[in-house]
């Protein structure tokens, strides 16, 4: 039997507005509206909203709760906040990665702190209930209790530098709000009847979680609150957002924007494969000298005794002209040896280069007269380790580029700028 | 994605399976994308056409047109040899979504066999096909 496609709460708006829609991760999901080159350079120069209701939560509860997910999650939960490295806290949260014993990622995930045994694991589209099982499958008698959200929880993000401009007249207490929110915190409870829901509520009541993250790399935010409120907020924050250029984004713009901030996407550039040798370490628990772990985990041993060796690259290409990634692609070293192949190949249309350098259309120090003609980017995975700076070609049936292998791409990103500037 | 009855479709060329139209113009033929075809593309962002001078037969790919998420071929509606390329479309290749059938066009050829125009779908096949 086919599975049914499922729905968000805001399906019918998508359709209403003339979305491109397309199934992403089953779900009926818009890919982009009008324009997904002006949904992009909106999140750059003003604000974007973008349905994310298709992802799942978990909540794990009990006083087993931190133990069971130090045990399951990548990241060390006593030592992941700031660069001191401070144990999770309420109201902060980390990024990591459920691994199985071989190492190979099952979902990457964002675990919420909201109180002490009270976690909020928000994982990919469909993932709900792997997750959730995998995590119950490794309890061994803690005292945890795991709910899978799927389905119940509305979600949207509002990224961009304007973000916080459009947010503010539809908050209750905005001042309070943003006085102190670092990037990687946040505040409220999406359930009225949670002691934490007072601290962030919509002018109407409505209580909201609001966290300071999100998948573009630029300043924002991301909103979990009930279902059956979210098309009004989506509605209202596209009026308060209009003198700051705020659209509706699609899915492709979160795909460009995320590969030009160098963020996976979980199953394509994370995968069946070792979680290591790639651009995000700080998912892993390193100890400060890079050379082991600072707890045990599921995976650890896999990744502590690899039999295959891969690496992970960040490229950039020297035009807009991409390759068609995946298994039919391929990456060629200097001397014309296949390497590897291509996880994602995107335009990022909101940078370009000049005289060697990239800069983005928000770069405060770009030339005059600088226009973006957007540059390809992505990721590699290859067999022998590259060096940023290093050249490699990308090749797919049709043709073949240059591109150097980075650290970086999009510069001056402005996800971790002080919300103080952001006001 | 706008609806099928969104879109335009001029009478005055023929249409391929793929989504190209061609069309008569004095002693060439012209060749560009349909509004269906740029508006499942999305924003065109590069589009790279073949030399003037170069030959293709018909069905064989001339070029590629690039939107911010993929890459398509471009395949020739009748064969011939390339007398001109839209140039202007290297800087402006949103012509493509905002104006496929005039300034948006792509190539011009000398046909090799003029009656494979007539071979081409009409206006009301090619509404057809789209349809189902």
């Amino acid at each position: 039997m086919m599975p049914t496609i499922k729905t968000t709460p805001l399906h019918h708006w998508h359709r209403e507005n003339g979305a491109n829609m397309a199934d992403f991760g089953g779900y009926d999901m818009p890919l982009w509206y009008a324009s997904v080159k002006d949904e992009h350079l909106a999140v750059l120069s003003g604000a974007g909203i973008f349905d994310t209701s298709h992802m799942a939560a978990i909540t794990v509860c009990g006083t087993g709760a931190a133990d069971l997910l130090q045990h399951c999650f990548t990241n060390n939960l006593d030592a992941c906040v700031g660069p001191s490295r401070r144990p999770l806290s309420p109201g902060r949260c980390v990024y990591g990665a459920f691994l199985d014993e071989k190492g190979h990622t099952i979902d990457d995930a964002i675990v919420f702190m909201l109180a002490s045994g009270n976690y909020l694991v928000v994982v990919n589209a469909g993932m709900g209930a792997g997750v959730a099982g995998h995590l119950t499958g490794h309890l061994d008698g803690r005292d945890a209790a795991i709910t899978d959200l799927t389905d119940r929880l509305g979600k949207m993000d509002v990224q961009g530098p304007a973000a916080a401009k459009v947010l503010m007249p539809l908050l209750a207490d905005p001042e309070t709000v943003f006085g102190q929110m670092p990037y990687f915190s946040f505040k409220g409870h999406y359930d009225g009847d949670s002691p934490l829901a007072d601290a962030v509520r919509l002018d109407d009541g409505t209580p909201i979680l609001l966290s300071r993250t999100g998948y573009t790399g630029e300043f924002g935010f991301e909103i979990f609150m009930a279902p059956e409120k979210i098309q009004s907020l989506w509605q209202r924050l596209l009026t308060a957002g209009e003198g700051y250029g705020i659209r509706a984004c699609g899915l492709a713009a979160r795909d460009s924007l995320r590969a030009g901030a160098v963020l996976p996407l979980s199953h394509q550039d994370i995968g069946h494969w070792p979680f290591i040798n790639h651009p995000w370490p700080f998912a892993l628990p390193f100890n400060a000298e890079q050379t082991g772990f600072t707890k045990d985990f599921i995976g650890r041993s896999a990744l502590e005794n690899l039999s295959d060796f891969s690496f992970t690259h960040a490229f950039v290409g020297r035009d807009l002209r991409k390759v068609a990634a995946g298994e039919d692609s391929r990456v060629i070293d200097a001397d014309g040896r296949h390497i590897g192949r291509v996880l994602t190949c995107v335009t990022d249309m909101g940078i370009g280069m000049h005289d060697g350098e990239i800069f983005s259309v928000a770069s405060p120090n770009r030339p005059a007269g600088f226009k973006a003609k957007g540059l390809c980017c992505g990721f590699v995975r290859v067999d022998r380790k590259r060096k940023p700076g290093q050249a490699v070609e990308i090749a797919d049936s049709r043709r073949k580029l240059t591109v150097t292998i980075v650290e970086d791409v999009r510069p001056h990103r402005s996800a971790r700028k002080p919300m103080a500037e952001m006001i | 994605m706008k609806e099928i009855s969104e879109l335009k479709f001029p009478d005055d060329r023929g249409y391929t399976d793929d989504h190209e139209w061609a069309k008569k113009t004095g002693d060439g033929v012209r060749i560009g994308i349909s509004d269906y075809a740029q508006d499942q593309l999305g924003d065109v962002v590069f589009v790279e056409l073949p030399d003037v001078g170069s030959s293709f037969a018909k069905g064989e790919e001339f070029g590629t047109v690039e939107s911010v998420k993929a890459v398509s071929e471009l395949y020739m509606p009748i064969g011939g040899e390339v007398t001109a390329v839209n140039e202007s479309l290297a800087d402006q290749p949103e012509r493509v979504n905002t104006d496929p059938y005039e300034s948006g066009w792509m190539i011009e050829v000398k046909a090799s066999d003029p009656s494979e125009l007539d071979a081409l779908k009409s206006k009301a096949e090619y509404l057809e096909m789209l349809k189902g």
